[in-house]
């Protein structure tokens, strides 16, 4: 199923596991999908992350996409993050994503836009 | 193909070609495709008899009128009723709202709402609303197979259930309820009874009972275009209720401050109706009636069994609802479990996992091979929750499709 990069991932998720120390934790359901995940997430005191892990189940696509971004987000900005623009965030998952499975890609950056809305 | 009536070659879609190939759609419980003979008779209203119906007294509107209220009559008899018993609305799900807001209204607090736990949202909605003003829902429940506990719909029989409303074919579990049983059941208790007809109308030959109140159903899942959905009522009881948008069309005559309705069905049908809508449905009644409603049932059962026989071989499939065919619709309701590491680790962690593929993974893996199934919840998340799934893949049938279709989902599950 689509392609060995995302199912490596999938089956070896580099940041999946819970966090013990975290400063910020996000509870992320969505309900249609009956996916669910939570990050925690900890930073260096100045808005910068350090840490990110994630909790949870979801299709192939919200759980990959849910790595990438705790992966990727290691060394970034809060707000750069939160203020990623949303296609080329879709654009650079790693496989083409039909328009009905946006969603499940665009999980882990709804739920970190939310919860880190007051920071 | 299922008939000399009904050939692929009828549906223009089908010759779309996605990457190439042809489609398998095994999505007909969300919606069905459309014959050109229902493309048509849209076309030539357009091209032929447009114009604003019970209004003008010229012949054009008369026309468009008459075609208006012949395509009424059609629906009428294809259920065996009355065409003043039949009321246009948009689809099943506004049949319902408005007996809520008519029916509904009338009810008081501590009157109780009796429904099942495998309704479609827009079957649990609408009376969810009244809960507010001190109304009890009661669900009855369903055993493993997906078949409804009638002893258990029995025991929620209560003296005050003035509502009790079923669906007639789960669109999950495929699920064909005893609607005569339970409507007799809820006539002895003194309740209105009401039926989401969605998925069976479409489906199976339907023939109206003294027991049914109300029957609902829409024209987009049985060939017709989006957009019409039917109402039936007894006539009495259309008689006796309030309307439920008001406007135009509805009325028989308007003071400054009073209003004298007209009689049913035209005084549910406020503003300018959906007349293409009307004519279309027709046109797909009488497709349906040509290839004839018991053989719709019997081709969509024989691709069901066929269907659960292969995705038995599948070991890695499990599905849902009945296992006999002659109990359930073609509608089939699935998961794929999945074997993959990430969930093999986290059990060894103690942690309970379902090892199910997410059923869009599963529905796009379709996808990929032309193969269409929906996937979700299917618009009927207490069912889901009654069987403690997220979700499921969904694959189901209609006159079009044919054992080929069969073939192509259950070889390209074999591959996932
Ligand atoms: C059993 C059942 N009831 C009601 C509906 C709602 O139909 P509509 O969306 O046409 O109002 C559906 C459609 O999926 C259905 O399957």
């Amino acid at each position: 199923m689509y392609n060995d990069e995302v199912m490596d991932r999938y089956q070896n998720p580099a940041k999946n596991g819970k966090m013990e120390d975290f400063e910020i934790k996000i509870d992320e359901a969505s309900s249609t999908c009956g996916d669910r995940v939570v990050l925690y997430i900890k930073t260096d005191g100045n808005g910068r992350i350090s840490n990110m892990m994630w909790q949870g189940e979801g299709c192939i696509l919200s759980v990959v996409s849910t790595d990438i971004f705790c992966e990727n987000a290691i060394g970034k900005e809060i707000n750069s993050l939160r203020g990623q623009d949303d296609l080329a965030f879709v654009e650079n998952f790693p496989i083409k994503i039909s328009p009905g499975r946006i969603n499940c890609v665009m999980l882990p950056l709804r739920a970190f836009r939310r919860g880190t809305k007051e920071k | 193909m299922i008939s000399d009536f009904c050939k692929k070659e009828d549906f223009p879609i089908f010759k779309k070609k996605f990457n190439g190939k042809s489609m398998v759609y095994l999505d007909s419980t969300a919606t069905t495709q459309k014959p050109k003979q229902v493309l048509d008779a849209i076309v030539n209203y357009y091209e032929g008899s447009n114009a604003n119906v019970h209004r003008s007294v010229y012949k054009l509107a008369d026309d468009a009128t008459e075609l208006y209220e012949n395509s009424r009559s059609n629906v009428a008899e294809f259920i065996g009723a009355r065409s003043n018993e039949i009321v246009f609305t948009r689809n099943t799900t506004e049949s319902l709202n408005l007996l809520s807001f008519t029916i509904g209204e009338s009810l008081r607090k501590g009157d109780r709402i009796l429904i099942t736990s495998m309704e479609h949202h827009s079957n649990i909605l609408p009376w969810m609303r009244l809960e507010e003003r001190g109304i009890y829902l009661d669900y009855v429940g369903f055993d493993k197979e997906g078949h409804l506990d009638i002893e258990d719909l029995k025991s929620k029989l209560k003296r005050e259930t003035k509502i009790v409303s079923v669906t007639h074919q789960s669109n999950v579990l495929g699920t064909i309820n005893p609607i005569e049983e339970i409507g007799k059941a809820a006539k002895e208790n003194g309740s209105t009874f009401i039926i989401d007809a969605a998925q069976s109308v479409p489906h199976m030959p339907f023939k109206m009972k003294e027991q049914y109140d109300f029957v609902a159903f829409s024209g987009h899942k049985m060939l017709g275009p989006m957009g019409i959905g039917v109402l039936y009522g007894k006539y009495h009881l259309l008689e006796e209720m309030p309307p439920f948008n008001r406007g135009g069309e509805m009325i028989k005559d308007v003071d400054f401050h009073s209003a004298i309705f007209e009689d049913p069905p035209i005084k549910f049908e406020a503003g300018t109706p959906n007349v293409e809508g009307a004519v279309g449905l027709a046109a797909a009644v009488y497709y349906l009636k040509k290839i004839g409603m018991e053989e719709v049932r019997r081709h969509e059962k024989h691709l069901t069994s066929m269907t659960l026989k292969k995705l038995e071989d599948l070991k890695n499939v499990k599905y849902y609802g009945p296992r006999n065919a002659e109990e359930r619709g073609g509608v089939i309701a699935f998961n794929v479990e999945d074997s993959s590491n990430l969930k093999n680790d986290l059990e060894s962690k103690n942690v309970k996992v379902d090892r199910l593929y997410h059923s869009h993974d599963i529905a796009t893996f379709l996808d990929e091979r032309n193969v269409y199934v929906r996937s979700g919840h299917h618009c009927a998340e207490p069912l889901m929750r009654s069987l403690h799934l997220p979700g499921t893949a969904r694959a189901s049938f209609y006159v079009y499709n044919g054992e080929e279709d069969v073939e192509a989902f259950v070889s390209s599950l074999g591959e996932l």
